[in-house]
Order: structure tokens, then sequence, then C-alpha cells
């Protein structure tokens, strides 16, 4: 049976809260000496010129995954170091030793906390071997010499010796086949040499200092947009202030702090409307663009997709805001990005009525869109700016909650350990030609309100009750809050308030209803946090 | 099961480690109150829990007979009684250290560290057993040599130690040992039974091992490859060395999983005699981490984790099962099979009258979480 595990065997380095903070660091030569100082203990120095210590040299990885490492050293090896040498360390590492931009491509969900994201491989023998414990991405944000990754199976093995008796372990000869096979197969795919490395490697670097248009978009919240001021740039460190607005007029406002990592990694920590929040963005090669999430610090579940152009950098168009309109209706659209030119290109079937406001990046018109408007995704322009694009629909012909399957966590209640919830938001989809929905022609619309609520999974979960006792959904936003952690005197045999539950969307459209559902997972805490899940 | 697991994965599912931070570092040196010595002919079970004790329980009364303090760090309290029932043999102090403790005095009489040397850290994962002699004590060690920036894990190994050789016990004989080895017995022809991918037997003077009961490699047509785990190395009664397993038996002509029969089963090794059996006794319907037949009737299988199950093997059926406050890992049986008492996790050793399954008594163990503990029922 999979679910069968040895209890409380496996130890983790409590990780917890650990983060990339931006803060005094110093330059390579501060690095070296601090290498020398505190690590020669145990590592050993190969080389003078250039210098080459022992591990730590041959492994290139993302700030997390060298933050992670050495934060390993202090937690399991007892290193002594401060947090400024920490700190320092972590620049340097992620500067000499990280990973070019494409090298980070479709890993990049795990350094941006999306932690429902749904990780499949072509390699079961990966996915079993190395995704079971941690994430894939956790392995496909680094690059070493076959040497070095068995010198990880050997650290996997000797630190917790009881991973070979695990579910998905004991059925076969792990270390056996770690060693052989998984060692060359990651060699091979993940290799510490790299053209891309180089190359990052070798090109100027663009500072980021400068005023940025945004376009963001939050499950609950919606559509945001607005400017992203950033100053400084001393030793890639940054203030940055964001002012924007939601959808609903609603204020996106706040400060902060934020480092640059190999050149494009951008971390910041901010505080918006109170909250603290943090930004994990890829900038660029021309340093013209910044892409990646923006979520809560301790709810990391609560974020949004940000994306920002650099004005002055050449026209381009982030968003259309909503990104759908109706055959047939009248609606305002915002259009974000920068150097937005006069003329707006909409494409046939859609007028603009009047301009209601413009500026460099932004502006809001009224559209009328003819019953006739060709049905489909088209391509918008500004003058020059383009990029972004606008769902033309007749009627929602099916809904998709998405994501469909999230994992929610208790916490709270004294613990150490804040509840983790979920955000669900309903996908609009209109019928293709064939008219049926469900189909490979189906197109999609966005996001659209819903009502909101949550059934039991199965029969099981109906017995167990588990809708009244592991949270609540709100209505309108599609937040599932969770329950307390710690056992439930009121639940049988007091068992904790985790469930398995069905969420529903309803969406409402010419009279009808139509519905969707996913599921949602409701669990324990997660007693070990690391940066990189 | 050797069929992909289609359990849908998310990163936010992935199993959330569990810290062994809470152990406290105390090595203590133990002056324990010695508490009377056991009386010959009277019932007693024993097992151990946090801080780091192991309760030696008087069956008659169903009530702790005495406590000894355990040196070093709990963890895992797995326990062996030795031959005459003088001594237990406890695997503590992180998976590291075997203590044998004179349970009349409480008195550490013998003490083997796994590591053969101060750059190893060697664990043994539940894996040691005594002869039937009692003079010698086995056990499987997995050792990895800690570099000073890497480690080398190395091949498994059984050590031999006489049981006589004190507090600071070198093996006398090492051999080569097959790696994935927990639970283990030695049978009455000296022979050690080693249940790891496969239940082996192996020749403790030569260190030869061969296939004695194939689990991972067993040839049983339309099942799929067994999932077995089994950590607790209950001495039975009846001398019987039972290991459980789940397994899927396909329908005939068929390869689909969704349309099998999930199984449980066990296999047996009864030491005495060493006759082996392998025997499906139920559906699976829910998880046992333990079971063990009746010494009063061997048709009848008990199993216990989330509940407490009674099966009749022959008929494959569920003939009760008794609600429990909360899991129980390990379950043992007195000796005339009339009771049994449910151990591991929390503090309360549950009593349950065997034909039944009514709750008789609970015993509540002073200190914390008995873990893995093994729990022993024996006859002085
Ligand atoms: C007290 C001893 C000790 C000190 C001091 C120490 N390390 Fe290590 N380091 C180890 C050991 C042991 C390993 C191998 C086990 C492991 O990977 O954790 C290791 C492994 C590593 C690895 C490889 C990790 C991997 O995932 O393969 C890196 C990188 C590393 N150390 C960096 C450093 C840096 C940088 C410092 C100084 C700031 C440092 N270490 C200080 C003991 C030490
Ligand atoms: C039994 C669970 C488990 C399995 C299986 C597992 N890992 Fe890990 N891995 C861990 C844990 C726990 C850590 C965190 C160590 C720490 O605290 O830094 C880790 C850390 C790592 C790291 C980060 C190390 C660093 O410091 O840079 C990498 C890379 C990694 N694992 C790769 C792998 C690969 C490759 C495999 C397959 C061969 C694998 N893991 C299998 C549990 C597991």
């Amino acid at each position: 049976m999979k679910n069968l595990k040895l209890p409380q065997l496996m130890g983790g380095a409590v990780l917890a809260g650990l983060m990339l903070q931006a803060g005094v660091t110093h330059a390579a030569a501060d690095a070296e000496a601090i290498i020398k100082n505190k690590c020669l203990a145990c590592h050993s120095e190969e080389q003078a010129e250039p210098a080459q210590f022992s591990r730590m040299s041959h492994q290139r990885k993302s700030p997390e995954g060298w933050l992670m490492s050495i934060a390993r050293m202090q937690v399991m090896h007892g290193l002594k170091i401060s947090d400024d040498e920490r700190r320092t360390l972590v620049k340097h590492f992620s500067d000499t030793q990280g990973l070019a931009p494409e090298e980070t491509a479709g890993a990049r969900y795990a350094m941006e906390r999306r932690l429902n994201t749904m990780e499949t491989y072509e390699s079961s023998a990966f996915e079993e071997m190395c995704a079971r414990c941690h994430s894939g991405a956790r392995v496909e944000l680094q690059r070493r010499p076959a040497a070095e990754w068995e010198n990880l199976v050997h650290f996997h093995l000797g630190q917790w010796p009881t991973l070979e008796y695990q579910a998905l372990a004991r059925d076969r000869d792990w270390m056996q086949l770690a060693l052989n096979e998984m060692v060359p197969q990651l060699a091979a795919d993940l290799p510490l040499k790299s053209a891309s490395w180089d190359k990052w490697k070798s090109m100027k670097k663009v500072p980021m200092a400068g005023r940025w248009s945004f376009s963001a978009q939050m499950p609950g919240k919606g559509d945001a947009r607005g400017v992203m001021t950033i100053t400084g740039g001393k030793r890639d460190q940054y203030k940055v202030k964001l002012e924007g607005e939601f959808a609903d007029g609603s204020a996106l406002k706040g400060q902060g702090s934020a480092i640059v990592y190999t050149g494009y990694e951008w971390r910041a920590n901010l505080k918006i409307d109170g909250v603290k929040m943090r930004q994990v963005f890829a900038a660029s090669a021309d340093g013209a663009e910044l892409t990646g999430r923006m979520f809560e610090t301790v709810h990391d579940e609560a974020g949004m997709d940000f994306t920002a152009v650099r004005e002055g950098s050449a026209p381009k168009l982030l968003s259309v805001q909503p990104e759908f309109i109706r055959a047939g209706s009248t609606e305002v659209l915002t259009l974000v990005g920068t150097g937005l030119g006069n003329k707006l290109s909409l494409g046939k079937g859609l007028k603009v009525m009047e301009e209601l406001y413009r500026d460099d990046n932004k502006v809001v018109v009224q559209v009328k869109a003819s019953k006739d408007a060709a049905m489909g995704t088209r391509s918008v322009s500004a003058g020059k700016a383009n990029g972004a694009s606008l769902n033309v629909f007749d009627q929602i012909g099916s809904v998709k909650v998405v994501p469909s399957f999230a994992v929610a966590r208790v916490g709270g209640n004294g613990g150490s350990t804040p509840k983790y919830n979920a955000h669900f938001q309903a996908e609009a989809w209109m019928n293709g030609a064939d008219g049926k929905a469900g189909t490979d022609d189906d197109m999609r619309i966005g996001f659209v309100p819903a009502s909101w609520h949550v059934e039991p999974f199965d029969a099981q979960a109906e017995a167990d009750r588990d809708t009244h006792f592991t949270g609540k959904m709100d209505a309108k936003t599609g937040l599932f809050t969770t329950a307390a952690a710690g056992p439930n005197p009121e639940r049988r045999m007091s068992t904790n308030n985790a469930g398995n539950l069905k969420v529903v969307a309803d969406v409402k459209e010419n009279g009808k209803t139509l519905s969707a559902d996913g599921q949602l997972i409701v669990t324990v805490q997660r007693w070990n946090n690391p940066p990189l899940p | 099961m050797n069929k992909k697991n289609t359990l849908r994965r998310s990163m936010a599912a992935m199993l959330a480690t569990v810290t062994l931070g809470a152990m406290a570092l105390i090595s203590s040196t133990v002056m324990a109150a010695q508490g009377p010595a056991l009386k010959s002919g009277d019932e007693y079970m024993i097992v151990a829990n946090y801080p780091n004790q192991m309760h030696v329980l008087d069956l008659k009364t169903d009530s702790i007979y005495k406590t000894c303090d355990m040196p070093d760090r709990f963890g895992p309290g797995a326990l062996q009684v030795s031959p005459d029932k003088k001594t237990a043999y406890i695997l503590n102090n992180g998976y590291e250290d075997i203590y044998g403790v004179d349970m009349d005095t409480c008195e550490v009489t013998f003490h083997a560290r796994m590591a053969a040397n101060k750059k190893e850290r060697t664990k043994t994962i539940y894996a040691f057993a005594l002869s039937y002699d009692g003079k010698e004590l086995y056990a499987v060690q997995n050792p990895t040599l800690m570099e000073r920036d890497h480690y080398r894990v190395q091949p498994t190994r059984l050590a031999v130690y006489s049981t006589d050789a004190g507090v600071n016990a070198k093996p006398i004989r090492t051999f080569p040992s097959p790696r994935l080895v927990t639970a283990m017995q030695v049978g009455k022809d000296g022979g050690l039974y080693m249940a790891g991918a496969d239940i082996y037997k192996m020749d403790v003077k030569t260190g030869e091992y061969e296939v004695s009961v194939p689990s991972r490699n067993w040839k049983r047509e339309r099942y799929v490859q067994p999932d077995v785990l089994n950590v607790w190395a209950v001495q039975t009664p009846t001398q019987d060395f039972t290991i459980l397993y789940t397994t899927a038996r396909f329908q005939k002509g068929s390869e689909d999983l969704n349309s099998a029969d999930w199984l449980y089963g066990y296999f047996n090794i009864n030491l005495e005699t060493g006759e082996t059996e392998t025997k499906d006794f139920g559906p699976i319907t829910e998880i046992y981490f333990t079971g063990t037949r009746s010494p009063k009737d061997s048709n009848i299988m008990y199993g216990v984790l989330n509940r407490l199950a009674k099966y009749d093997i022959e008929k494959q059926t569920l003939l009760k099962a008794a609600e429990l406050d909360h899991s129980y890992y390990c379950i043992t049986v007195s000796n005339d099979g009339s009771k049994l008492y449910l151990a591991g996790t929390h503090n309360h050793v549950a009593v349950f009258d065997a034909d039944t399954l009514e709750r008789l008594n609970t015993i509540t163990l002073p200190g914390g979480d008995m873990s893995t503990t093994t729990a022993q029922v024996f006859i002085r």
C-alpha cells in the first residue's frame, strides 16, 4: 500500500521561515574571505587562482537553492555565520554559479511558490526516485557533474537511512538505481557546464532602476495595474514602490526593498496595504520586462501573476483588462503597457465609442462589440504597442474550476504554522464550431465571477462531515479558509480537521446555471517549509 | 505495488517530513530506581517510551510493575527479550546503540554501539535478534562514512555480538548483509531469518544466506509484487515470526488493477519447526501495522492500526472489529491467547478481550509517546 509510511523516521532540517532578504551584502573578495574563514574547517581549497573549493565550486543553482545549501551547513553541520555573511555568500554563489534564464524555464513555479502546481514527468523513474519527497523542480533548478550528483545521493541516504525503506523505495533497489541510473541521467540532463550559462555569464547585465508599468491578476480580486518605481542599484540592491489599483478601484500600494541575483533574479520584500508581500520575478535578457509572482509572505498561497514593462523601452501592450468582451455588448476596457499609441486596433467588429482616460501606460476606453464580431482570440495593439489579446465570445458554453485540484492545510490555533488556504477561480469557455462543450475546439474566455460552495468529495467525506469541519468557502471570492489545526474532539477518533472536498462554482449565463467542480484536499500542516518546495 | 501509482500529485501534497528535532539530546548516565525483581512464572509485557524508559507491565493485574530508565536518548525503543526472560535488549539512541538491560535490577549489562569507528554513523533499522540460546545477538547495520565534506553510504553488514561481552561489546564476526532488512528472528536450528526485500535465512557462522520466503520476488500467478513493512519483530508464544503483506490479485485473464482483488496476507515462519507459510487472510479495507495469530486458534488473525480487527484466515473474512481512541502500531497477545495488548504511539497500552474484542483496560504509562517500540509478552 502506497500510504504505508514509516512513522516519524525522516528528520528534516527546519528551514521554516527562511527567506532571501535584501540587506547588506559584500563583494566577491569578501565572499572568498568568508569561505576561507568559515567553510574550510570542513571543505578544502582545491586551487588558489581562480579560487576553487571542494563541493561548493562544482554546483550551480538558484538563489533559493544556495540559501538552502548554506542554511543546511548551519542547521546540520554546525557552521556558524552571521546573516550578513550568509547573504553575501548567497549573492556571490548565485552570481558566479547561478542558472541562466533558460535553465530555469519550466521550473520557476517552485521559486514563485505556486505550491499547487501539478508536476508530471515523462520519466516515472525520476518522479518516483527524486520527486517524491520534494518537488522535481528543486532538482531541475540545479546543475552538477556526475560526481556531485553522486555526492547528493550519498548525502540523502546517509542523512536519512530510512529513505530506502519507505514506500516507493522499498519496492526496488533504491541505492543501486540512484547511483547507477539516476546519476548518469541527471548528469546528462542537468550538467554543470552549459552554453547558456557561459553566454549569460559573459553578458552585460541591465540595472533595474526606472519606472515600470505593471499588469497583474489575482484570484478573488481580479485584474490589477499600475506603476512600480525602482530606485537605487548599488550592489544590486533597490528600493521599490508600487502604486496601482485593482479593477474594482481599490488601491494596490506599498513599498519595500529588493535585490537582484544572477543579473535577472528579482526578489523583493514589500508591505502592501499593511500586508507583507514578496516578489519573485525574472527580468528578460534585455532588462525591459519583469515576470513572475507577487504573494503574501505568510500566506504565499495568496498571490498574483505579475508582469511589468520598463517605461522608455520599446512600446508594449501587457494586457487588456478584462480580457474578454461579449458580442453585442458595450464594455469599458483598460489597456495596460507602455508607450501606448493613439491608434487602437481592436480588430473587426469592435468599435471604440469613447476614450475615458489615457496616459503612456494606460488607456481606458468604452468599446462596443457588434453582434457579428468574429468569435475567438484577437491581437490588440495601441500604436506600436502590441503583445496582448482580447477574447470575443457570444455565450459561455462551459466553466472550469482553476486549479482543478488543490491542497490546503489546517493551521493556526496557537501552533507555529499558519493556515494554508486555497483560492479558486472560475474560468469561462465558449463552445467551438461543433457547438459542444468540453471538446478540443473550445475557446478560453477568461475568469468570471461565480458563486462558490463545497460538497463532500465522496461517501467517506460525507460520513466524516468534512464540509462541516475542514473550513469555510467564501461564496463570492472562491477563497477557502481552512479550519484550525490540532485534534478536534467533535470528530471521529478526535482526528484533525482534514478532509476531501468537491469545490463547486456556479456561473449564471442567460438565466441558466453552469456548474463546474474541482477537488480540494485539506490536510495537516507542512512542518518543514523550505524556500524551494 | 509494481504498477504505477496513479495518485494525483501536487507539490503541496508532498510528504511533510517530521522533524526529529523534538528529541532532546540528553545523555544521561542512568541511576534508575531498581524496583522489584520479576517473579518466576508470572506473565509480563515490556514497552519503551519517551523521554527514555522501559516499563515492565504485570499482566495479571494489567498494571505497571516497574519502570527502568534507559541510557542515552530514546528512539526507536525496539525490544527483544532473551530466551531466559531475564534481559531485555533495546535498540535506542537514535537507532545507533543496542543495550541489554537486566529486568530485575534495571542495570545495563550489555552495550554495543553500531558504529565500528568514529568516522562512521551507523544505524540499525529495527534489525536485531537474539540466538535461540541467547548467547549471541545479531544486528544488521547501515553504516555511512562521514567524511568532512561529503558522505559515503557503505554496504550493510551483519554484526554478531556475544551477549556476555559487557558494556563495550565489539562484533565477534561480521558478514555482508542484504540491504533493507528490518525485523529478524532466529530459528531453533540457529538460522537467522531476515525480513528484507525477501525473507532470507542466514547461516550466522558463515554469513551465507538464501531466500527462505520470497516476497518481492515471489512467483504467485496473477499476484502483483507485495508491499511489506514490518519493523515490529514480535516474539510470540507460539514461536511464530509473522509479517503482514498487502497485494493485489488480478482477475483471471486480466491485468487491470481496477478490477483486481486487494488482499491482506501474512508470511509466517515457525521458528521451532522452520515451516514457512504465505497466505492471504482477507480483503484490504484498512491498514494494519502489525498482525498476530491467536495461540489458541491458529486460524484467527488480529490486525491493528486505526481499528483492532479479527479475521478468520480460512474463510478470509473479517469477524469483528473494535473502534479505537487513536492509532496503535503494535499488537501482542497473552500466552493463553485470552487478551490482546495494543501499544505504540501515545502512552496508552490498550487491553482487549481476544474473543469479544471488548476493551478491558487501559494502562497509562508515565512519560510520553511509545513511538515504534516493540511490545513483548513473556512468562518469567
Ligand atoms: C562543520 C563542517 C562544515 C562546514 C563548516 C561547512 N560545510 Fe559544507 N558540507 C559539509 C558536509 C558534511 C557536507 C556533505 C553533506 C551535505 O551535503 O550536507 C557539505 C556539503 C556542502 C555542499 C554540497 C551540498 C550538496 O547539496 O551537494 C555545499 C555547496 C557546501 N557544503 C557549502 C558550504 C559552504 C559555502 C560553507 C561555508 C559557508 C560550508 N559548506 C561549511 C560540512 C561543512
Ligand atoms: C526521502 C525523501 C527524499 C527523496 C526520495 C529525495 N530527496 Fe532530495 N532532499 C530531501 C530532503 C529532506 C532535502 C533537504 C535537505 C535540506 O534540508 O537542505 C533534499 C534536498 C535535495 C536537494 C537540495 C540539496 C542542496 O543543498 O542543494 C536536491 C538537489 C535534491 N534533494 C535532489 C534529489 C534527487 C536528485 C533525488 C533522487 C535521486 C532526491 N532528491 C530524492 C528528501 C528527499
